[in-house]
């Protein structure tokens, strides 16, 4: 399993023009400028080739910060 | 008409959804990215309707989850220069910025190119919507030339285009028919 700090790197790397910077495991995600759907349906790609877990939308909205849809990976692997 | 795939289903707009298609339209929160802002009354809506009820229009209101959470459109189907125009609002804010809308979307490019087969795709879209330009530029849209000083600007997308484009719209067209 990948560690936290790579799945914020891999999240953010979703993101077109948000600097990484601005990017962390506190980061409430849904906030951000450029979060939209194509980019939520761009981590939950990311999330699938990456981990092979398939994220499902309510999985998106329950996450508050990157670090929760981090452990809500985590969940699904365990 | 029903547009079933990616997990939506897309009802062509029938008459007895016009006053609720109206009551979304005419809420701010919608209105506001609207080239057409001013209030729409029922005698309009009914007169709309009669010249949009062809196969020349097709709206359709999105189902998601069995609930009716938004619209999608291809108006102004030119069958001979084989081009129309699209657009989309999501009214029910539990979908915003959700795959929900990418998944209505991919369902009507795939009506738009392989049903109606046309060839090309014009949209208008207020410059001061950021958020519908880079959703735009992700499908390949591209501006129309001079239109620098002009609030609501006109943007065209060939299919070539779109294909030159299709590792990156197909890597999540992929995961939508994994995850539908």
């Amino acid at each position: 399993m990948k560690s936290l700090e790579e799945f914020v790197a891999l999240f953010a790397e979703q993101f077109d023009e948000t600097d990484a910077s601005e990017i962390t495991a506190t980061t409430v995600f849904h906030d951000l400028d450029e979060y939209s759907s194509l980019i939520a349906l761009s981590i939950i790609a990311m999330v699938d080739e990456e981990f092979d877990v398939q994220l499902k939308g309510d999985d998106m909205r329950g996450a508050v910060t990157v670090e929760d849809l981090y452990e809500t990976v985590k969940k699904k692997l365990a | 008409m029903i547009l079933e795939g990616y997990g939506v289903k897309l009802h062509r707009l029938t008459e007895d959804k016009i006053e609720l298609l109206r009551r979304w339209r005419n809420d701010p929160k919608i209105q506001q990215y609207m080239g057409y802002r001013e209030h729409i009354t029922a005698e309009m809506q009914k007169a709309w309707f009669k010249k949009i009820d062809n196969e020349h229009n097709f709206y359709f209101i999105i189902e998601y989850d069995g609930k009716e959470i938004g619209c999608i459109n291809i108006k102004d189907v030119d069958y001979e220069k084989k081009t129309g125009e699209p657009g989309i609002f999501i009214w029910d804010d539990d979908y915003l910025n959700t795959d929900v809308p990418m998944r209505a979307s991919f369902c009507q490019f795939d009506f738009i190119w392989d049903t109606l087969k046309l060839e090309s795709l014009h949209i208008h879209v207020l410059k001061s919507n950021t958020r519908a330009l880079r959703h735009n530029a992700f499908w390949g849209y591209e501006i129309l030339p001079g239109q620098d000083d002009i609030e609501l600007q006109e943007y065209i997308l060939t299919k070539e285009d779109m294909l030159k484009n299709i590792k990156r719209t197909d890597r999540l067209k992929n995961i939508l028919l994994k995850i539908a």
